[in-house]
Formats: structure tokens, sequence, C-alpha cells
């Protein structure tokens, strides 16, 4: 085993971090204050530096690279910025690689391509007001009308939602089949008539990541935007999420890391009883606490990379990396809050935005539930 | 036109550094190292100078260890098309006369017509090397340039003086050049071109094939300057205390003239 | 040992540095002489020989003559130390001058200890000191290290010269600093305001004094808030981090937000009436007084 990045992979990680501290780190708080999305920051000028495609082929417009390099990314933008960090994992692992796995090379010249080179951007719509994030119970329904399927049905808390041009939904095409078996993944382009968008959530972190809802009325679809076979999307959404928690994982990461850095600098500046509070064993030993957590997910997030490029499986690879950072993240910012006191609570630090942050990386793309689920039925089938 | 530019790998200096067991230099173990960052804009100047040109064929060299390779490559995915590694494990007890040497037996007949280096490196910060270079190569070298422009074998440039005044520069191709902070914007290597410097040509030359001469000078000690005490208190009449801060200021800094 | 001083005209004027080579000289118990290429209208005060070339013929910017010109002195005075100032002028000229001597140049000198000159390393974080391997050494001084001696009314012995070459470096005259957006990060003097400052009719305060610097004003956060001051002057965590070489924190008590934008500051100057205020842990000097009666004094002196 040889745990260290490669030349490129480091390269990488210096470029997305002076990106990230140059040009999206200033904005973060008065974005997240304003809850405003800024496609030209977090999503053009990604596209700029190749960062929306990194894991594609170059023939689909990506970069080559493998997913280490990608969760490297996601982590170095989330450690300034969590919503940052989410909009590349949402399009990335969400809206460009389901077609990436699953489309035909039609599909992946007309769908990939543009979202690769971050022209366009994707998203993902699986979640429904009464199935929740169950794809199996999806409601959504598409209809084969002539040669095209009409949806209809709402979809919630769709990340990107509104600014994606590309969204990869699912919905049930067969009635009759058993719960799994009746679902269908569709390609559905912005402006399609029928597919419009609902309220804008108003949340509690990655508040400058739009979420919306989407609702779809007789809404027509070519059968070519069909994605993978009839039925086959239960499958789909399964491999999607595999791959998104990944970045998940690593957004999760980013952000204890950020947390950590300012509770270390913190530390070392602050002085109580004349001494900088650094010096002191109880927070020396919370510190040891949080790095020690935080590199320990690090682990699982590059392990589960590692295995997604080197095509072996990554299901429960991805699910305990997601688990472990997810949890770290809550942990390590509430203690750098903690850390920071008064001043962690207050916005002039940006700690108390990093908790509020890391609460959604136990919720989305699978809850801590969920992935427990996950890991215990691949240990026990 | 052949290009050449030079850089420098430096400890980020964020870093917590240390002193080596011999007292004679930083430690150079557990620390975090990029591109001096007075080279990353003399990148940006060759690549630009390169890309008006078109036809133009930009080399970019760093001394060092076998970790300098990251930094070559880095200059690379901005657009540098070969670089050169010139292997040398003993990179950090060199002095400028030696780097500035080695250079120059390389980059001798091999036509370079401009030559970019950093105005000084982060660590060191001699000012040297450049400057050297272009004396045993026996070109015009202008140094501290924030501005530059060329056209039919001649460069414009801008030095960088005291108080942000500037002087206007002209001079003849082939010739030196030591950039400034702020000569440009430096872009930033993307990913596709970060993978795509894998491919790129990279010749590595012992140290000891170029390095024909003596050390001038060494470093005998190195040292942290002592702790700031707690400062000196001024009190009493406001126009004695104005006049002993402006003597204060006058000896303590290098802003008052 | 002799040395050979090099002193510089920008803009016509003799330069003031020339000063801070002399007392080095005198600290290195030297026996100095000076080179300068300019007029005889606006020459040093100083006890010995000048060598003074003309600087209509010679150009007030011209590397390669002034290297010659130079080399030409040393080989007549040999010298055991040539000095310049680490400026513009001199980290210029200092390399040429040491190749054509075949000597080692030591630059940016803060301070000689045993004989032995100390360099910064790492922007100032540490520093080292270094042996020269040839009997000859060039140097270049750090502004500000060496102090001012007592400058002599008498004017130097003028030896004059002159050298054929032209050199291929053409200078075209000076561009005066640019005007416009405020870049506090990359300024070397910052003049900042505090909550002290009282109400916003004192920014003009603030900002004469930093004119009289020479520098850019700024301002904390509480001063920023209240709009007295615009958000891209603000020095702190949410505003902009700087390192100047001065930094003069006016009426600022010190919150550790403030701190850590302006803590890489080479000079902290804090003026402050509570002379427990935590900026003054941090400052190099804490002058104790009223900023709305000690900076006007402070201004006024400055521009005389």
């Amino acid at each position: 085993m040889i745990f260290a990045l490669s030349e490129e992979q480091r390269l990488i990680r210096e470029m997305v971090r002076d990106f990230a501290e140059m040009e999206i780190a200033p904005s973060a708080a008065l974005r997240d204050e304003e809850e405003r999305f800024d496609r030209e920051l977090m999503f053009d000028k990604l596209a700029e530096l190749g960062l929306t495609g990194i894991v594609f082929p170059e023939e689909y417009g990506g970069a080559g690279a493998d997913y280490l390099s990608y969760a490297i990314a996601v982590e170095e933008l989330s450690r300034v910025c969590a919503s940052t960090g989410v909009t590349l994992s949402a399009h990335l692992s969400l809206g460009a690689n389901p077609i990436y796995l699953f489309g035909t090379e039609e599909q992946k010249q007309a769908f990939l391509k543009p979202l690769a080179r971050g022209e366009k951007m994707g998203a993902f719509g699986l979640t429904e007001p009464a199935a929740g994030s169950d794809a199996g119970s999806t409601r959504t329904t598409a209809v084969r009308d002539g040669g095209d399927w009409l949806v209809n049905g709402t979809k919630i808390f769709i990340t990107n939602g509104g600014e994606a041009e590309i969204y990869i939904i699912l919905a049930r095409t067969d009635k009759e089949a058993r719960k799994h078996h009746g679902i269908s993944a569709f390609i559905v382009e912005k402006g399609t008539p029928g597919f419009s968008f609902g309220k804008k959530e108003k949340k509690m972190g990655i508040r400058s990541s739009p979420t919306m809802e989407l609702v779809f009325e007789n809404c027509r679809i070519p059968a070519t935007n069909l994605l993978g076979e009839e039925g086959e999307g239960f499958k789909i959404a399964m491999k999607t999420l595999d791959g998104g928690r990944i970045g998940i994982a690593a957004q999760a990461l980013g952000i204890a890391q950020g947390a950590l850095d300012t509770a270390v600098s913190y530390a070392r500046e602050r002085k109580q009883f004349d001494t900088p509070i650094a010096s002191f064993q109880g927070i020396q030993f919370q510190l040891a606490d949080m790095a020690t957590q935080i590199e320990a997910s690090r682990l699982l997030v590059y392990n589960a990379s590692y295995r997604a490029s080197a095509g072996l499986s990554y299901s429960q690879a991805s699910a305990m990396a997601k688990l472990m950072a997810s949890e770290t993240a809550m942990k390590v910012t509430t203690q750098a809050v903690q850390i920071l006191g008064g001043y962690g609570y207050t916005r002039e630090f940006p700690v108390e935005r990093m908790m509020r942050d890391a609460k959604i990386t136990e919720i989305y793309e699978g809850t801590s539930e969920i992935q427990r689920l996950v890991i215990g039925a691949s240990l026990t089938r | 036109m052949n290009i050449l530019v030079c850089v420098k790998q430096v400890p980020d200096m964020e870093s917590k550094f240390k002193i080596n067991a011999a007292g004679t230099w930083y430690d150079i173990t557990d620390l975090a190292w990029r591109m001096n960052e007075y080279d990353e804009y003399a990148v940006e100047q060759a690549v630009r100078l390169k890309e008006q040109l078109g036809d133009a064929d930009l080399t970019v060299i760093s001394i060092g260890p076998a970790k300098v390779t990251e930094t070559i490559k880095k200059a690379l995915a901005m657009g540098c098309d070969r670089g050169v590694h010139i292997v040398d494990e003993a990179v950090a007890g060199r002095e400028p006369y030696e780097i500035a040497s080695a250079i120059a037996a390389f980059a001798a007949g091999k036509e370079f017509a401009v030559i970019f280096t950093g105005m000084q490196s982060q660590d060191r910060g001699s000012a040297q090397v450049g400057v050297l270079l272009g004396e045993m190569l026996s070109l015009p070298s202008v140094t501290t340039i924030v501005d530059f422009a060329y056209a039919d074998g001649t460069a414009v440039v801008k030095r960088e003086l005291e108080g942000g005044i500037k002087a206007r520069i002209k001079v003849a191709v082939p010739a030196l050049f030591t950039c400034q902070l702020g000569l440009n914007t430096v872009r930033y290597p993307t990913l596709p071109n970060i993978m795509k410097a894998k491919k790129k040509e990279l010749l590595a030359v012992p140290m000891a094939e170029l390095l024909s001469v003596e050390p001038r000078q060494e470093t005998v000690k190195i040292s942290f300057p002592e702790k700031k005490g707690s400062g000196l208190i001024l009190e009493g009449d406001p126009a004695e205390l104005a006049d002993k801060l402006i003597r204060i200021l006058k000896d303590k800094t290098g802003v008052l003239a | 040992m002799k040395a050979l001083l090099i002193a510089e005209y920008r803009d016509g004027k003799l330069l003031d540095s020339v000063y801070e080579l002399i007392a080095f000289a005198e600290q290195m118990g030297a026996e100095s002489s000076l080179f300068l290429v300019g007029s005889g209208e606006a020459l040093p005060g100083f006890n010995g020989d000048l060598y003074l070339a003309d600087i209509a013929r010679h150009g007030e910017f011209n590397p390669e003559v002034h290297k010659e010109l130079i080399l030409g002195v040393a080989k007549q005075l040999q010298p055991g130390l040539v000095v310049f100032s680490h400026s513009s002028y001199g980290w210029d000229l200092a390399p040429r001058v040491a190749f054509g001597l075949k000597a080692a140049q030591i630059s940016e000198v803060v301070a000689v200890v045993d004989g032995v000159p100390v360099v910064p390393v790492c922007n100032g974080k540490m520093r080292r000191e270094v042996k020269a391997k040839t009997e000859l050494r060039v140097m270049t001084l750090q502004a500000g290290a060496f102090g001012l001696p007592e400058i002599p009314a008498t004017a130097p012995q003028v030896i004059p010269i002159d050298t054929s070459l032209s050199g291929r470096i053409s200078f075209d005259g000076y561009e005066e600093a640019e005007k416009g957006g405020v870049d506090l990060s990359k300024a070397e003097i910052i003049v900042s305001a505090g909550r002290g400052i009282g109400k916003p009719e004192n920014v003009a305060i603030i900002r004469d004094l930093a004119k009289a610097l020479g520098g850019e004003y700024g301002a904390s956060r509480p001063v920023v808030d209240a709009e007295w001051v615009e958000h891209n002057r603000q020095v702190g965590t949410t505003g902009q981090s700087v390192s100047p070489k001065l930094y003069v924190a006016c009426g600022i008590s010190g919150a550790i937000q403030h701190l850590a934008g302006m803590k890489r500051s080479e000079f902290v100057v804090a003026i402050n009436t509570d002379k427990d205020a935590p900026i003054g842990e941090i400052a190099d000097v804490l002058v104790v007084a009223d900023l709305k009666q000690f900076v006007p004094v402070l201004t006024e002196k400055l521009q005389k």
C-alpha cells in the first residue's frame, strides 16, 4: 500500500486550493447570508479549470483524471465553501455520471459532452414528497404516448434545481411490476414544455446552493431520452448514489478540515490568562481528536475513490466513507464552534456556517441510517 | 524563438520552519513545497509571449531533488513545452553564483532569445540569480519588471521602483528579465493541462555535469530573530511624542526616507 | 579596509540612503569612498573622495554603463567592500558588479554580528549569517537597517570619471504611481482607523496621516460597519489580510479578528488612549495618546 498522492493529484490539490482561497472563499459568507448562487463563480469558473468533467474521458469533454482527483477537488472547494463543493458533486456525480455509465453513444455526445465541459449543468431528481429518497416508491409516472413519454409528478430537494440545464429523473413506467422493477430513468432538459420549477427551499446550511422543487405536468420527453433500459431506473439510481456518496463524503471531509484549520489558527492566536489557548491541554486534546477523526475519514474517502477508479466494487466503501466523514464533519464543526466560543457563534468567523453546512451531509444522498443499512446489508447478505 | 524560464521550488511561506541539525539552513523535511511566487509570474509571462508568437519553443528549468519535478510539471501544465530538471540533492546549500553558473552552462549555445526568472526567491531572497545568469550569458538583463510587451525583436517593459513609481525600459532581445509580483495575472493550471503535462518532455541532467565553479559564500548560521518583547510605550506631550515616533520610524523601518 | 559606497540619484535628486551606507561603513571600520552617477549640483555631505560620473552623459538608470564605471573605480581603488542600498537600483546593479569583480555578493544585510553580515531568510522569518569566500565582498543593505550618521557640512573631494560604453538597455523616463482601486494587501504603509476615531468626520485625520506617510488608509470592522469607510478598506478576518512594512493602528483596541488580518505587518505602531489595549501586545510602539490630538500633530511634522 502506498499512501502518497501522485504528482498530478498534488498539483490538482494545489490548484483547487489556490482557486478556492483566492476566488471562492472571499464571498462564501455573503453568499450564505444572501442565499445566493453565483453561477459564474461557482460553476463557470470550475468549468474553465476543467473541474466539471474531471473523471470523464477526453473524448467526452472530460479531463481523464481519476476519482481521487475528483474527491480532492470537492474536498478543497468545500474546505472554504460547502455550497460550491456540492454544486460540483451534484453536477458531476448525479447529473453527468449516470449518462456516462448508462447512456448510449448518442446520449453521451448530446448530453455528457456539454456537461463535462461545463457548458451545461447537471442535476438529479429522485426524492419525492411522499416517497422520500426511496427510489422503489417513486410516484412520478412516465407513460408512453406515441413515440414519446408523458411525465407527471413532483420532485423535491433537488440540488442545482432551477440552475441546471440537464436533469436525470426517475419515474415509474410500469405500475404492475414489482416495486423496484417498474422504474425508469430519463434525461430531461430545462425548458421542456410541462417541466417547471416549484419553490426554492430555505435551508439551514449550504444556503448558497439552490435547492428546488421540479414539477412535471404532461411533460413530453422523446424516447431517445430514456436512460438505460426501461425498468432499469432503480439500478441506475443505486449506482448513481454510490458515486454521489464519494462526492458528499469529500464535501464533508472538506468542511471538517476547514473547521479544524480555523480552530487551530484561532487557538494559536487567542490568549487567555496571557497564554495562547492552544497551549492548554484541554484544547490540544480536542484538536487532536478532531484531526485524528478527519484523517480517518480522509483515508476512507480516498480508499472509496481509489476503488471506484480501479474498477473495484465501491458501494460499501463509499457508504463507509460518507457515514464516517459526515458524522466527523458534524462533530468537528461543533467542537470548532466551541473552541472559538462566543466568536464561533457569530458570523464573524466561518465555523458556525460550517456547522450548519455539515448537518446536511448526514442527510442527503442517503442519511447516516441508510449508509448503515447499506453497510450492514453488504456484510450480512 | 526559444524562450527559457527558470523556476525554483520553495517552501510554502506559511509553513512552520525549524532549523536543521547543522544550524546552517531551515530543516527541509516536513514542509509543503510550491513554485516560488515570483517565478509563477515569470512562467505566466513566458507562456503569454509564446502564445503571442505562436511558433516559440518554451523550456522551463529547475534545480533540486526529485520532488522539484512537481514544480516543473506545474509550469508545463501552465503552458511550457518542455522541462529540464537539473538533479541536485544539495540544492538547499547552493548559493546564487553556483545556481546561475549551472543554468548558464545548460543554456549556453541554445540560443534562448528571451529568458525569464523571478526577481528573487521567497526563501533566500538574494535577487542575484537572474542578473548573474544574464552576465554569464552576456545578455542585457532588466530586473523587477511589472509590465512586458514584445514586438519585432524589442521588449518594452516597466521596472517597479520604490513608492510605486515605474521606469520605462526598452531593450532588444536576446535579453533576460526578472519578474516582480503583480507583473500579470497568473493562470491556474487547468485540470486537463495538468494531466497532459505528464506526457511532455522532461529532461533530467545531473548537477555535476553543469556545475564547474566553487561557491563564493556560505551560510555559517541560521536562526530565528528574537521574539518581539512587549513594545515600547510612549507617553507625554503630543509634539514630543510625534518627534520621538518619527525618529523611531526612521531608525527601525525603511519607509521614511 | 577600503569601502566603495554606491550612492544613487532618483529623478535628478540624491537619495538620502547614501548616509546609511556611510553609517554602515563606519560601523565596519572601513575607509570609505563614494561613487555616484550625478551632477555637481546635488552632492552628499561627505568627508572623503567621491568618484563622480556625469549623469547627463551616463544616464540615471543605465546599469551596464554604471557597472563599467564602478569596475573602473574598483580597479583603481582596490576596495575590500562595495556597498549598495538594497533598492531597485542597488539590487539590479550589485550582481553585475559582483560578477565583474569575481566577488561574493551578500544581499539585503540587516545587521553585522562580529564582522559577519546577517541577512533575512523567508521574508524575515529567520536570519542567517553569511561568510564570503572571496576577499572582496559586495553587499546590499536593507533600507533603514543602519540608521543615519551625523551628516558633515563638508563637500566631498570630487574625482571625475568617465567611460565610452553606451550600454544596451535604454531608459525612457518614469511613470507616476497609478491611482485607482485600493489593494491594501500590496500596500507598504497602512494607517488604520478603529472605533476610537469616534465619528465619521475624523476619518479625514487618518487619511491625512496615510497621505503624509505615502501609504493607504484602512479601517477595522466597526468603522466599516458604521459606513464611515468603504468595505474594500477593511482589515481583518472579514476584510483584507495585509502585510505592510508599517502598520499604524489608530484607536484600534485589537480584537482578534483585526489582529488576524494585520499580524504579518513588519512594524506596528498603535495609537491608543488605553495602555492595556490588546493591540499593545503586538505593537512595536504604543503611543498612549488621544489620536484626535496626536495624529494631526504627527501628520504636520511629517509634512515638513
